[in-house]
């Protein structure tokens, strides 16, 4: 059993967005991987382990898409337990779901693994795009919005349950397929492989990079190329953004106070001294994501503390 | 790459993104419940080991640790402090006082024997030095080993053991045969008859980690669990003091670190008088201070960090930057409580439990009046 596993780099959904000259400022971002491809990298390792053992029943192949260090993005797989690697480079502001489902395409007719799975939406893009552009490339049965997958004892099929309104739908794809991962197939109990004991509950979640994992994962296989070497001539986007299509942030009108005692000089020494944080750009002292709740943050964000517990004040 | 002092490489870096997820989620979560009982998380603890691999992080990896270095160890206990400094403690005393100190001090037998269990967290370790009357003079204790065939009987008392009740192997520290000798003998000892714990201390801070007395009454040891040589292990007592006060150093650092994004989320929020917190001159005082003092502890820690290996301890900077960080978080956290107000001295706001359990680390794992005495020390031989 072979799996292909996509990831994208996002910007840290816990951080707060800067803009600058009508677009996203993502320098000095803090990178993490789509929490969704996280969610895919850990059912595909829960299909491919018996797990309380160390035996590994597949391989989980891991495909990033993306800028040269997003190898920091893709190591984080790795030491989670992901076998090995594939980087195809390209800049985030070329590739749009048409290239990505291009590249993914042409990695999966050299790979030729038994299952494509992915992350149903990227984070930042939202555009719930790529596996589905892949499935139909490729002519592959496509289960979509996963959560839960059953793997057959015979490993010739997979039962996908989906939810959509009003319910779950059950639908069994002959392998090869693309499958799509919604957030609840980190729930203890929604991937089976028909090895592991059907009564095994993993911790909710994503699995943390343990440090053992971390230390063999600078030993993976990384494979770093770029897209003409899978014959694809140029990663340009097809659709180019249109008038109204720039990043905007409506400035609230300002305080009467302003001109009070704490004038607005005080106010832009304020707002200067904001960026002083931003000196501490990735992991570092003064970024610990703010224990918000979901309904502050207010979008689908909020789904993303699955697992990772509830944070308090 | 850019030189980063506090991620030199990108393992750093993947350890501390991995324990802060650990700890934003894990930790956060029962911090203030366990806090609040003064119990140890026992369920928890274990799965540091079985899960994230988090002792033996300074063992070589062919020993079936982690091989890193102390500014891991730093990272680690930094990450794990910004969430539950009390848990940490637990966990610097069997990572550091017990498994680093041990894996360099014990004989391959006793590796061998000892070190796999603790390595995988099924047994809770911890470190016997300090006693009811000799605390930073260390060298007072009175505890004894006597020696009887082939094995020693010890007798004595120990004091403010992190984990004493929760743990069952410990370094031993003691005297052979007489209280008034000046050398120090050790030996690893596991719970049994004539070895228990004795009371449990009911402490102001750091609460989420047992401290108790440990007793031996002609407790019987093996000689093969004699660490090193008799009367001599002064000298891999001091050895493992440097990443001991280092990591110490660095849980205050985690907590000043948290105690910054507490005070700043707040006074971003709180509005008095139609403004902000921040527009005032009396508030900016308190987070500009308690941000720059931060900033400058924390690169003292990491530089110390860095710069300890086996031949060159550190002795001076690391008792320098343990005198330092300690005092720093003390008054962080106590200005976030100001700068909180009536809030920060609710229990509804982690900033006072940071308070409480920052006043320890100036007193545990030697005071601030030792690290000035061997700062001086030192510097007395290098001036003279």
């Amino acid at each position: 059993m072979k799996i292909l596993v996509t990831v994208k780099r996002v910007p840290d959904p816990e951080q707060k967005v800067k803009i600058k000259d009508n677009a996203l400022d993502l320098s000095g971002m803090n990178f993490v991987v789509n929490p969704f491809d996280e969610y895919a990298v850990e059912a595909a390792l829960r299909l491919t382990e018996k797990a309380g053992t160390t035996e590994r029943l597949g391989e989980v192949v891991v495909l990033g898409v993306g800028p040269k260090d997003m190898t920091q993005q893709i190591r984080s797989c790795l030491a989670m337990g992901a076998d090995r690697a594939i980087l195809i480079e390209g800049n985030d502001d070329d590739l749009d779901s048409e290239q990505v489902a291009r590249v993914v395409t042409a990695v999966y007719e050299q790979e030729k693994p038994d299952l494509v799975l992915m992350g149903k939406q990227t984070v930042d893009g939202d555009n719930n795009q790529v596996p589905q552009l892949v499935a139909g490339y490729l002519k592959l049965p496509q289960a979509t919005f996963a959560c839960s997958l059953d793997l057959a004892a015979d490993q010739k099929s997979l039962l996908a349950a989906r939810e959509i309104d009003g319910g779950t739908e059950n639908k069994r794809v002959p392998l090869p397929a693309v499958a799509s991962v919604d957030l609840r197939i980190v729930l203890p109990q929604s991937v089976k492989n028909n090895v592991t004991d059907a009564s095994h509950a993993y911790p909710e979640g994503p699995r943390y990079a343990s440090l053992k994992g971390i230390m063999k994962a600078k030993r993976k296989p990384l494979e770093q190329k770029s897209a003409a070497d899978l014959g694809i001539k140029d990663l340009a986007p097809r659709v180019q953004p249109g008038p109204g299509d720039e990043a905007r942030r409506a400035t609230p009108a300002p305080s009467r106070y302003q001109s009070g005692v704490c004038g607005r000089a005080n106010a832009e020494a304020h707002r200067r001294s904001e960026g002083l944080l931003g000196l501490t750009p990735n992991v570092n002292a003064f970024t610990v994501p703010a224990p918000r709740s979901a309904h502050e943050r207010g979008d689908k964000h909020g789904q993303r503390s699955i697992g990772r517990g509830a944070q308090r004040r | 790459m850019r030189f980063d002092l506090y991620n030199p490489t990108e393992t750093h870096q993947a350890v501390r993104e991995t324990v802060r997820q650990f700890a934003t989620s894990e930790l956060e979560a029962q911090a203030a419940e366990y806090d609040e009982k003064e119990g140890f998380n026992e369920a928890l603890f274990r799965r540091l080991g079985s899960e994230l691999n988090l002792f033996g992080l300074t063992v070589p990896e062919e020993d079936g640790g982690v091989g890193l270095d102390p500014t891991a160890a730093v990272i680690v206990l930094e990450e794990m402090s910004r969430s539950d400094p009390g848990f940490a403690l637990s966990y610097l005393a069997h990572e550091v006082l017990f498994v680093n100190n041990f894996y360099y001090a014990a004989n391959a037998d006793q590796r061998r024997r000892y070190l796999p269990d603790v390595i995988s967290g099924k047994r809770i370790a911890g470190l016997a030095m300090t006693e009811p009357e000799a605390g930073t003079d260390v060298l007072g204790m009175r505890t004894v080993a006597v020696r009887k065939g082939d094995r020693y009987v010890i007798n004595g008392t120990k004091q403010f053991i992190t984990n004493g009740d929760k743990g069952d192997i410990f370094i031993l520290y003691c005297k052979l045969d007489e209280p008034k000798r000046k050398e120090i003998t050790s030996f690893v000892v596991e719970k049994g008859p004539g070895f228990s714990a004795g009371r449990k201390e009911q402490k102001m801070g750091m609460r989420a980690s047992p401290t108790t007395q440990l007793v031996f009454e002609d407790y019987e040891v093996p000689a093969e669990n004699l660490i090193g040589a008799e009367n001599r292990a002064t000298m891999h007592m001091m050895r493992n003091l440097e990443v001991e006060r280092v990591t110490l150093a660095a849980q205050s650092i985690g907590i000043a670190l948290r105690c910054v994004d507490e005070m700043n989320r707040y006074a971003l929020d709180r509005k008095a008088f139609g403004l902000t917190l921040t527009r005032f001159g009396q508030i900016q005082t308190y987070l500009a201070n308690a941000f720059a003092e931060t900033q400058a502890a924390r690169a003292y820690v990491y530089d110390v960090a860095q710069r300890i290996t086996r031949e060159h301890r550190q002795s001076l900077d690391a008792a320098g930057a343990k005198l330092v960080a300690t005092q720093m978080a003390e008054r962080v956290a106590r200005t976030a409580i100001q700068v909180l107000g009536g809030y920060g001295y609710t229990r509804d706001y982690p900033v006072e439990r940071m308070l409480r359990d920052a006043i320890l680390l100036s007193i545990g794992g030697g005071t601030i009046e030792a690290m000035q005495k061997n700062i001086t020390r030192d510097l007395t031989r290098i001036y003279r």
